[in-house]
């Protein structure tokens, strides 16, 4: 946890490649990013708070410490993308859900993209 | 002629065998009934019509010199018919040998077929049928070919010239001759690219790794490798560098393209890929392109041949790949 509260601003800055652009995330920094977004996923899950960017308040009151590593693993586009993309995830379920109540039959094949750290 | 027209033949018959026989045959003969039908339905058959040129040279002399009177021509007109009537029939089967009249009558039962002639229909009955067959697979065959080629189907790709991972230019024609798998991305993707690009990676060397690449009927040895291409959509972030160790990460043949946004732009419109990166960013600008997610498998003279999906596993990806490759030039 000493890391992530380390620098809470966002991920170390990305080395400079030999043309001068940043370079992208390794595999070890998107290892520790997507780590780092289970663990404030499931704090989330715990106090059943879907939307973080909605509920900011309840989610940084609860999850402050979580939030924080996230924030510190993944450049600031990912996080919102990440966090956009459970509340979509959220409502998909919910609507396969209301779906298969209703008596709606499953296809094969996979639906949208698979949930984080799902591997397809 | 006059005269002929109202003789039927079954008269005409009668009068060769009784009267006019004589005349043509060394021995009487006295015809059997049902010979008689036999060959009267025979000659029925046979169109009976007596033109003058069947009439021999000496009785048309006759006719001629003895115009007057009328029995002369009558006479002469039997003669003929007994002549073409033994000559065709006794003629005939004295020539080919037959021993009694059962023989010729079973003969002229079952008309013209044989043995050898149904044979011979068999054999080039089945010979048609085996040839209409051959051409019939040939010809769709041919259509599935040309169907994918771009009648009827989505054209896509088309001619590029972009940068790869070591900033030497790359275009179209290095696609040529060998099957491609094209795929889109960007180096900053945060979850959606490294999973393809591994799955990628898997795919690359499942297919390499299969007979059917192996097999594959070229001189050249690179052409039984698949070429594996990643195009950013994130040109002002992805330059050369950036992609060559981005891209190392996941497998050494994938050859990384960019170029200006311009360039992107025109590659992706005829990829059909659809991709939304801001034209003008602020350097270290930090923002998320959205974009199209397939891997465009291209057949060595740089068609389309099929979008793979994110639904496929890489085996079956492979799988799909390899059955394409299978039914090049063949």
């Amino acid at each position: 946890m000493g890391f992530f509260s380390s620098s809470p601003t966002g991920p170390p800055a990305p080395k400079i490649s030999t043309d001068g652009a940043p370079i992208a995330p390794d595999r070890s920094q998107r290892a520790m990013c997507w780590e780092a977004r289970d663990a404030y996923f499931a704090c989330l899950d715990k106090n059943n708070i879907v939307d973080s960017i909605g509920e900011k308040d309840k989610a940084g009151k609860a999850c402050s410490a979580e939030g924080k590593g996230f924030e510190a693993n993944c450049a600031s586009s990912w996080v919102t993308y990440f966090k956009k993309r459970r509340v979509m995830e959220y409502q998909r379920n919910k609507t396969l859900e209301k779906l298969k109540a209703e008596g709606a039959q499953e296809m094969p094949g996979q639906i949208g993209p698979p949930g984080p750290g799902q591997r397809p | 002629m006059f005269i002929d027209s109202i003789i039927s033949p079954q008269l005409r018959l009668l009068d060769s065998f009784s009267t006019t026989a004589p005349y043509t045959m060394s021995k009487p003969i006295l015809p059997s009934r049902t010979l008689l039908s036999s060959l009267s339905q025979n000659l029925r058959a046979s169109k009976p019509s007596i033109k003058p040129q069947f009439f021999s040279a000496k009785c048309q002399q006759l006719s001629t010199r003895a115009n007057s009177r009328m029995v002369e021509p009558a006479r002469c007109l039997r003669e003929a018919n007994a002549a073409r009537i033994g000559g065709r029939n006794w003629g005939a089967a004295q020539k080919r040998g037959y021993k009694t009249v059962q023989e010729q009558r079973s003969r002229y039962r079952s008309g013209p077929f044989s043995a050898l002639a149904g044979l011979l229909f068999l054999s080039s009955g089945a010979a048609l049928i085996f040839y209409f067959r051959y051409e019939k697979s040939r010809m769709e065959r041919k259509r599935i070919s040309e169907a994918a080629k771009g009648v009827g189907r989505p054209k896509v790709g088309g001619p590029f010239t972009l940068l790869d991972q070591d900033a030497k230019p790359f275009s179209d024609e290095q696609m040529k001759g060998r099957y491609s798998l094209v795929y889109f991305g960007f180096s900053h993707c945060p979850d959606i690219c490294p999973e393809e690009l591994d799955k990628m990676a898997v795919m690359i060397d499942l297919v390499n790794a299969s007979p059917v690449m192996s097999n594959l009927s070229s001189e050249n040895p690179e052409a039984k490798k698949i070429l594996p291409l990643f195009i950013t959509c994130d040109p002002a972030r992805d330059t050369p560098a950036v992609l060559k160790e981005y891209l190392s990460e996941f497998h050494k043949d994938i050859i990384g393209l960019t170029g200006t946004w311009e360039q992107i732009k025109d590659i992706c419109k005829k990829y059909r890929v659809y991709f939304s990166t801001p034209e003008n960013v602020k350097k270290g600008q930090d923002y998320l392109v959205d974009h199209s997610i397939y891997f465009y498998l291209m057949d060595p003279e740089g068609d389309f041949v099929e979008a793979i999906g994110r639904q496929h596993s890489p085996e079956v990806a492979a799988q799909v790949i390899l059955g394409h490759v299978g039914d090049w030039k063949r």
